[in-house]
């Protein structure tokens, strides 16, 4: 192809792919469905969320209980792994490859492997995930953050010293780098400091905030050549008890035309684009998403963080019907990292992508284990189409890799993540759905089909309790020994 | 106490049917060792694969064919790359005569029997004749080829355990890619190891030498004819008491330096105390006593009452079950009930 014009020509050039393109990862839950636009498309996973069923998702079958430190940790042992090595030598060798995060490391090995990594330097990203920097960079581009200082801190004085200028002893304070509220702390007086501080002084430099009432949102964007396409406005469910352990984690999301006020949802995309175009200068290039935080008192849009990545949002963001009527976000993201030319007008695409008739409703729930229980599981749904009752119960309907199978408010599509044989401990994923409509009302709280699907959902889990007192010791270290890792 | 071991020399000249019994008998144990201080600890595939690659290069074939037979699985062929494997620690004493009236490589195999292997390959994997005391499936603890060119190895007696291979990979690749004395001296400099080990060489021509050889400074390589267990000076006193290490190398050191020491002399030795050991309960027995005749090109094994002799004419296939008491008595009548198998 000589050179891409039209959307028609990127679904054309995609769909036409010859070459492999692999997204190396834990699950395949991040990028669901992307195999249906991209030919040659192969997921290589962790754990087989699809028991086998699912053909273009690649698990190595031999695997022992390891501790992964971080999803980084996951990709490295998979590239290493012989029955990886072999099935990408089984396509050719080479190819593109596509994470939710990865390292220098990564880099090295994917080098060795014949593999092209579509994402910046792993340094670069490292760079611009820190949230400090995120700020800086805001602020240059005219895109602000909640007022905030950001400075050393290194005792309960200094921090009110150096936070005077906020006015207000009511304080978020975030590290440069973190995820899901185990890096946020909320400071109002001198005890909630202490709970924290051996944390907060250990920081070189860490971001002080007024705490504001605000609700959290997610965007996502990709920034190319020709400008920073932009996704719509979704709401964060955050720290809700029945689905995350941890406070401020986060634990789903909502994508609905009328998510925040038109002025709210314009007020982000227009930061969004701006933000992509500041990323661009830096150098960064591709897929980003933004978590905006809404002042609910004043209406006004913050920046809250910056995710240089595809991220647990990019299942809603490529599968609504702006991603159908045009393509799905990642192909942007995918087409600035291939070879082509391509010259597309972006702003169209941003015109339509932002008329309220291209974001049908969907939501997405990320249920852990949240008690402090630990058990072996006997017993765990399996992956696909779900449907409710009138009565709220709910029964397995069918098997599909695809969320659209969930066709009404009544079905809903799961992805199971932990399995028969696995522990189930606090802060363990257990599985993720998705389905269409609202899992919230407009206060931001679980709605009661939310509840209901949560409760279903859990049931149809099953555990064995550990009555072998070193199986426990064993079970316990994994899941605090950094076992668990979660989904991003 | 009475341990049994069944030992069986096996010849195939390509890895085929007879690698892959031995592989599918032996794995489960191998599995749990080198499972033992769990998987993470062990290299990933890939760094297995770029060590042997950047070290070893000539053996990647034989590597990817036998991890092919061994079922082309993660952790076998990792295990089988033997880069930074588990720690383990051997006796074993050896020494080289070689004169004017004899040549020859002696060595007693100090070690608990259950987990010795008992098998005697017989192969020719790249075009090069080979004889040798397997050990983590296709290792060498002791070994010559049709060049004449004989290995050995003892454990080094130092705690040390670094990046590097374990010794038995670099013995193999010693016997199927050189010919002489020094052309295994430059791969004793240069390929990396895992633990402290004393390497003793010798080939067809009487040249000799031993390679203390260690994961965390350069080989020193010598024209010394004996080693036990450890390197210069002692450093790990328990195991130098337990394995009496200094009192073996004294007495070998004498034998070999004494004009009148015959071939028939020094292997006796072998038999008898301080060299015999029958430590077996604490892992430090003498399990089998191997001779070489580098120039003849042929290898004998003994123990007490029992032996099995090969050679490059006649790689026969034979089994034998060795019985190990703490009396030599007990030894030898356990002896009577070995059979062979051609």
């Amino acid at each position: 192809m000589n050179k891409i014009t039209s959307i028609s020509d990127v679904r054309r050039y995609f769909h036409n792919n010859k070459t492999p393109i692999y997204f190396v990862s834990a699950t395949n839950f991040n990028l669901l469905g992307i195999g249906d636009w991209v030919g040659n498309f192969r997921h290589i996973n962790y754990i087989d969320c699809f028991d086998g069923r699912q053909k273009n998702v690649f698990v190595p079958k031999e695997k022992f209980p390891r501790d992964f430190e971080s999803i980084e940790d996951i990709n490295n042992y998979l590239l290493e792994h012989k029955e990886v090595i072999d099935f990408l030598k089984t396509r050719g060798g080479e190819g593109t490859a596509t994470f939710l995060m990865f390292d220098e490391h990564t880099e090295e090995v994917c080098e060795q492997l014949g593999l092209k990594v579509a994402f910046p330097p792993a340094e670069l990203r490292s760079r611009m995930d820190n949230k400090i920097e995120t700020v800086r960079i805001g602020n240059k581009v005219g895109v602000p953050s909640v007022p905030n200082v950001l400075a050393k801190v290194d005792s309960y004085a200094h921090l009110q010293e150096v936070s005077a200028e906020l006015g207000t002893q009511d304080l978020v304070i975030q590290s440069a780098y973190g995820d899901s509220g185990h890096t946020t702390f909320f400071v109002s007086n001198e005890d909630e400091y202490y709970k924290y501080a051996e944390e907060i002084e250990a920081e070189p430099e860490v971001k002080i905030m007024k705490r504001i009432n605000c609700r959290g949102s997610a965007i996502e964007a990709c920034t190319t050549r020709c400008g920073t396409v932009v996704g719509p406005l979704m709401t964060e469910l955050v720290g809700f008890k029945t689905l995350t352990p941890y406070k401020g984690g986060w634990c789903g999301n909502e994508m609905f035309a009328g998510a925040f006020s038109q002025e709210v949802r314009d007020k982000a995309r227009e930061y969004t684009f701006k933000f992509g175009e500041a990323l661009r200068d830096e150098g960064y290039r591709g897929y980003f998403e933004l978590d905006f935080l809404i002042d609910m008192d004043t209406e006004e849009v913050f920046l809250g963080e910056l995710n240089p990545r595809v991220t647990g949002a990019s299942s809603l963001t490529n599968v609504a019907a702006f991603a159908h009527s045009d393509v799905p976000l990642f192909l942007f993201h995918l087409l600035e990292f291939s070879d082509v030319e391509f010259d597309i007008d972006i702003a169209e695409i941003n015109e339509r992508w932002a008329h309220p008739d291209s974001i049908d409703s969907w939501s997405q729930l990320v249920i852990k284990h949240t008690d402090e229980s630990i058990d072996l599981l006997t017993q765990a749904p399996q992956s696909g189409v779900w449907k409710m009752a009138a009565d709220g119960s709910i029964d397995y309907d069918h098997y599909s890799y695809h969320p659209h199978a969930a066709e009404s408010e009544q079905e809903a599509f799961f992805v199971r993540i932990s399995g028969v044989g696995d522990f189930r401990y606090e802060g363990a994923d257990l599985g993720i759905l998705i389905t269409r409509g609202r899992l919230m009302d407009d206060d931001f709280q679980l709605n009661e089909r939310a509840k209901a699907w949560i409760e279903g959902i859990r049931g149809q889990f099953a555990g064995q309790a550990l009555q072998d007192p070193v199986v426990e010791e064993v079970a316990v270290s994994h899941a605090i020994g950094g076992g668990n890792f979660k989904i991003l | 106490m009475n341990k049994q071991l069944e030992f069986r020399s096996v010849a195939e000249a390509q890895p085929g049917a007879k690698w892959q019994a031995l592989f599918d008998h032996h794995w489960p144990a191998y599995e749990r060792w080198y499972l033992s201080e769990t998987e993470r600890e062990r290299p990933g595939y890939l760094a297995c694969y770029n060590a042997l690659s950047r070290h070893m290069p000539e053996l990647l074939p034989t590597y990817e064919r036998l991890c092919e037979l061994a079922g082309g699985g993660d952790l076998a062929s990792r295990m089988l790359s033997l880069y930074r494997p588990p720690a383990y620690i051997t006796g074993c004493s050896q020494a080289v005569l070689a004169n004017a009236h004899a040549n020859l490589l002696v060595r007693n195999y100090d070690y608990p029997p259950e987990l010795c292997e008992g098998t005697i390959l017989a192969s020719c994997w790249n075009g090069r004749r080979v004889i040798a005391m397997s050990d983590c499936l296709w290792g060498v603890l002791d070994g010559i080829n049709e060049q004449g060119l004989t290995v050995s190895l003892a454990f080094g007696g130092r705690t040390t355990v670094g990046d590097g291979f374990g010794a038995p990979i670099i013995l193999r690749y010693i016997l199927e890619f050189c010919e002489t004395t020094p052309e295994a001296v430059e791969v004793l400099a240069r390929v990396p190891t895992h633990m402290a080990y004393n390497i003793t060489v010798s080939d067809a021509r009487g040249r000799y030498v031993t390679a203390m050889i260690s994961p965390d400074r350069p080989a020193s390589i010598r024209r010394i004819p004996v080693a036990t267990n450890h390197q210069k000076k002692i450093e790990w006193y328990a195991h130098a008491l337990a394995s009496e290490t200094l009192i073996r190398e004294r007495q070998l050191s004498i034998l070999v330096a004494d004009e009148a020491t015959t071939e028939q002399r020094l292997v006796s030795a072998f038999f008898a105390p301080p060299l015999f050991r029958r430590d077996y309960r604490r892992g430090l027995g003498t399990i089998y006593t191997a001779v070489y005749h580098p120039e003849e090109g042929r290898a004998s094994f003994f123990w007490p009452g029992a032996t099995l002799a090969m050679s490059f004419a006649d790689p026969r296939e034979q089994q034998l079950t060795i019985h190990y008491g703490s009396r030599t008595q007990r030894a030898a009548e356990g002896n009577r009930t070995g059979h062979y198998n051609e």
